[in-house]
């Protein structure tokens, strides 16, 4: 029984460590630049009601709209990775055919590649379908995870055969044991998914930079570095910034949580 | 052949199985393709070109491949980028496990979801923001760290700025960001795994340490291999975070295979060379990988 | 189940399709797009569109402004550049990278040429030009390195402020020692003279120690840039990078854990900066308690000039459709009041000479020193399209001395080796 305490203590204590460095991030947004600068160090602000930074970083870029061009974004990703990923991790874990783990192999090795070394050679080609700054621009090499593909096939293949044989002689197609008996049972990795994949296509930076030049098509990332240049960075306006980008990925996450919460008590794997 | 012709005319129950496999695939497979392939020839075609001052391009075959493999900055790097990966994915696989495990052990699912969250919160800032918070904790004059490790006696630590220290100190970073991930990861994990089989052995009498040898490990087998899989990809193309704070410094203690492909293509201009780069990249991850996924990857039985 | 999960595709389907869609119809206004990375000068930048309504009434065209962001600006431009559409028609960057290494660049009108041959400070005529013809505008004055001083650090050290010092070895390090406060304990010192910089890339860090090695009478390259030993590792370089790394190694009046040598001089941490004149602007928001004087920077065999490693400049794209209005439009703001009122937006110096003595100028901190530093010799240029590899290998040469890692002539030999090695590449 100790042992759950200390356990507890410890996760308790490591997430601490962890979530530290947001609260310096929002502490120091609420500072102004010399108070940022003052040795020996200030924990507190000074006021802790100082908004000013904050009503600094709208008035000088438009970041109601990069939030809205960065949640566009993120649900398109998300959503159809989702979907691409599932279909395509059923197929890899429960089926047999020729070349399915060259495919595999293929898929995973796209993560190998560096993508700086691919950027120029992408945006010559989006140039050629007109996509440069459009949100299909911006979305179009992050619809699929591989990731995705990866998490997909690993939960998948946890599921019991006998579960898909039982509904295959009860003469389902392929499509529908997908989706009564495979889909259900791996509702958890649907949902990590998901929020994993909002999370990473919100932090994209170096490809929306490089395909956007409207400042309206701006997504978030964009505008945090917007606060960094050549020679220093406006730590203030900077952590304001950053802590607006995180504020509504706290709110999905929050509400999405709930939503794995419901869909493990409802599949009723665990007992 | 045949079975390619097979695969789109498929006579028997067994081919139709086959085919209906590769349709689920073919969607992934058809955007990967349509999106990547063409960049990706490209790029690997500049690794047999030389960029001349004036953009012209010349064929030189195999030219930059001896001149990027024998470049002892090159190797300087893959050393760094190899140093920095022995820190960063053990300890971010192995810790990530132990929270997952404890946080499993949260029978509150509310107060699981809230401590859970603040692990995850890491990876909801973009890398730059938080390596720039970071290199200012990491600050040795200012910075927090130093501040707080002065009430237990300890003296001001250089940090990023320590040829020494730089490395785990930006492994600490890569820890921090990608823990939430992978925690979540084993949590949903563990949450799958049915309960009945630790009902079986609390029956038969095992302890804490039994069933979590004998049953959540294996059980978890096939994410961890996933897990060490993405965590030796990531941190071996790391490079948001280096190149916002030390950029590759002190005295290139820091300078990653990334960083290096990314100044030779873009400050550089040698764009042929970075390109060698990537495929080197490209070629050792893939043996890498193969190595993990065939000798670790065990068959679960059921 | 099924219905609700075809649905989503469908919704999904149609989201697509109407996110292929182009954006919002772009006004059927015709317009010169300019991209810049300068965003610390949002002022300036915006200027320029503020001309284009005015230069619009003549021409028809307006001028778009588009900021990148610093950080990954060379992959952008590369992108859009290597594109042919998409691309802008007035881009800021360094002529010899853009127009030497690639092809990007339009040759600049002869009319336009002349004129600025007539109106730059002597010490700019190279910048903008590649293989002595111009390609592009100097954008600024001021680039190159002055000495700030902290008033009240002097005063406290019993050193006179308006009395600088003037010479590296003599009365500077003099200086430096009676401004740093050692650590009793034997740690790093409480207070340094000196605010060196050492951290971030390598060719950042050559940039800092240029001054040093010109004050030396060294030279990085031959003057026709052509070769690196004999001269990045001659004797005159060893002993300017021996006095370097004594200032951090032996005299100890620089300090590798101070961080950024902007905050160490903003926190009063450090005496004396050597930074650029866009750096009192960054004092007054971020450190307004400092009391600050700028000079000229300090001499030994000879001064260092104004020298800078990153000439910033306005290009036009070669293959851009309106590049000829590009040009009417450069044509209609290069003029002394245009140039004066542009750079007054952002509070930074002037490029024409004729406005180098306006009262606005005169009333900048930096006046005198500036001044000063125009009257010394034109310190040597790297204009080279290798410039940003060449200055990245030569300051690795530079950070091991600071660091501890080697012997300034084993290190500067490797260096100049490797330099040679990638200029014959």
């Amino acid at each position: 029984m100790r042992l759950r305490w200390v356990i507890l203590l410890a996760v308790a204590c490591g997430a601490i460590t962890v979530f530290f460095p947001f609260f310096w991030m929002a502490v120091t947004s609420l500072k102004t630049a010399p108070e940022i600068q003052r040795v020996p160090l200030t924990i507190a602000p000074d006021n802790w009601l100082n908004f000013g930074n904050y009503v600094e970083v709208f008035k000088r870029e438009p970041f109601l709209r990069y939030l809205v061009n960065s949640a566009i974004v993120a649900s398109v990703a998300a959503v159809s990775s989702v979907v691409v990923s599932s279909l395509a991790g059923f197929g890899f874990a429960k089926y047999r055919f020729p070349g399915r783990d060259v495919f595999f192999l293929a898929i995973v090795g796209i993560l190998m590649v560096p993508f700086q070394s691919v950027v120029v050679p992408l945006y010559v080609w989006m140039n050629e379908f007109g996509l440069l700054d459009t949100y299909a621009g911006i979305v179009l090499p992050d619809l699929v995870s591989v990731f995705g593909v990866f998490l997909m096939r690993q939960s998948i293949e946890m599921i019991p055969n006998d579960y898909i044989d039982a509904a295959r002689i009860d003469g389902a197609s392929d499509l529908r044991i997908f989706f009564s008996v495979v889909l259900p049972s791996v509702k958890p990795a649907i949902a990590t998914l998901l929020i994993i994949k909002f999370m990473w296509s919100w932090n994209e930076f170096f490809w929306p930079m490089v395909v956007t030049t409207s400042q309206h098509m701006r997504v978030v990332t964009i505008g945090v570095m917007s606060f960094t240049n050549m020679y220093y960075i406006d730590y203030n306006l900077l952590t304001a910034a950053a802590v607006i980008s995180i504020l509504p990925i706290l709110v999905i996450f929050v509400t999405l949580q709930r939503w794995v919460v419901q869909a493990v008590v409802m599949s009723g794997l665990k007992g | 052949m045949r079975q390619w012709v097979r695969l789109a005319f498929p006579k028997t129950h067994l081919e139709r199985r086959k085919r209906a496999g590769f349709l689920f695939v073919l969607p992934a497979l058809l955007f990967f393709g349509s999106v990547f392939i063409v960049p990706l020839a490209q790029s690997v075609m500049y690794s047999f070109y030389r960029i001349q001052p004036g953009g012209a391009k010349e064929f030189v075959g195999l030219g930059r491949y001896e001149k990027v493999l024998t470049d002892s900055t090159f190797w300087s790097a893959v050393g760094n980028t190899v140093q920095l990966l022995l820190f960063s994915v053990p300890a971010t696989v192995v810790l990530a496990l132990a929270v997952a495990l404890g946080l499993n052990q949260i029978a509150s699912l509310k107060w699981r979801n809230v401590w859970a969250s603040m692990y995850f919160l890491p990876f909801a800032t973009s890398l730059v923001a938080a390596a720039l918070v970071w290199q200012w904790i990491y600050e040795p004059v200012y910075g927090f760290l130093n501040y707080a490790l002065s009430f237990v006696g300890i003296p001001p630590q250089k940090w990023l700025q320590s040829l020494v220290e730089v490395k785990p100190a930006i492994a600490a970073v890569s820890v921090w960001v990608r823990i939430g991930f992978d925690t979540m990861i084993f949590l949903a994990a563990l949450q799958s795994i049915p309960q009945e089989y630790y009902e079986a052995a609390g029956i038969d009498g095992a302890s804490a340490v039994q069933r979590l040898r004998y049953i959540t490990l294996p059980m978890l087998n096939a994410q961890i291999i996933m897990v060490c899989i993405l965590e030796l990809i990531f941190n071996f193309k790391i490079f948001d975070q280096v190149y916002a704070t030390t950029q590759g410094g002190p005295a290139g203690e820091s300078q990653t295979i990334i960083m290096l492909l990314y100044d030779t293509a873009f400050k550089f201009f040698r764009f042929g060379d970075a390109s060698v780069m990537a495929v080197f990249v490209f070629v050792t991850l893939m043996v890498v990988t193969l190595l993990q996924w065939r000798f670790f990857r065990k068959p679960i039985e059921y | 189940m099924k219905r609700r999960a075809a649905m989503t595709l469908a919704v999904l389907a149609a989201a697509t399709v109407a996110f292929a869609m182009p954006g919002a119809s772009i006004a059927q206004q015709k317009k010169l797009v300019m991209w810049t990375h300068w965003d610390q000068n949002p002022d300036f930048n915006k200027w320029y569109a503020e001309k284009g309504k005015e230069f619009a009434k003549k021409s028809g065209y307006e001028v778009e402004v588009v900021t990148v962001p610093y950080q990954g600006y060379e992959a952008k431009y590369l992108a859009a550049l290597m594109s042919k559409s998409g691309a802008p028609d007035i881009f800021m960057g360094m002529t010899h990278q853009w127009c030497g290494q690639y092809d990007f660049c339009d040759r600049m009108p002869d009319d336009l040429a002349k004129t600025y041959e007539q109106n730059l400070p002597k010490y700019m005529s190279d910048v903008g030009k590649w293989k002595n013809v111009r390609y592009g505008i100097p954008i600024e004055h001021g680039n190159f390195q002055q000495m700030y001083i902290n008033v009240d650090m002097f005063k406290k050290a019993g050193l006179n402020p308006d009395n600088p010092p003037m010479k590296f070895t003599g009365d500077w390090l003099a200086d430096m020692k009676k401004l740093t406060i050692a650590d009793p304990k034997g740690g790093d010192p409480t207070q340094v003279g000196f605010a060196i910089r050492s951290k971030g890339a390598p060719v950042g860090i050559t940039d800092k120690f240029l001054p040093f090695a010109h004050a030396w009478g060294a030279r990085m390259l031959s003057p026709d840039l052509s070769k690196a030993t004999g001269y990045a590792n001659s004797p005159e370089m060893i002993a300017a990078l021996t006095f370097f790394g004594d200032l951090v190694n032996k005299d100890k009046v620089a300090s590798l854990s101070f961080g950024n040598p902007e905050d160490a001089f903003g926190q009063k941490r450090a005496a004396v900066i050597f930074r650029e004149s866009w750096f009192f602007g960054w004092l007054k928001k971020n450190a307004p308690d400092v009391n600050f004087k700028v000079y000229a920077l300090p001499c030994e065999k000879t001064c260092p000039g104004a020298g800078a490693l990153f000439p910033w400049t306005d290009l036009v794209y070669k293959n851009s459709p309106n590049k000829a209005v590009a040009w009417e439009f450069m044509r209609f703001i290069s003029n002394a009041k245009d140039d004066m009122e542009h750079h007054q937006m952002q509070g930074i110096l002037p490029v024409w000479t004729a406005n180098l003595d306006t009262d606005y100028v005169k009333q900048r901190p930096d006046y005198q020193s500036t001044k000063a530093m125009l009257a010394q010799p034109v310190p040597p240029t790297y204009f080279h399209p290798k410039s940003n590899e060449l200055a990245t290998a030569f300051g690795e040469a530079v950070v091991g001395v600071m660091f501890g890692k080697g012997q300034p002539k084993p290190l500067l030999d490797e260096a100049a080796a490797k330099m040679d090695r990638i200029l014959k590449d």
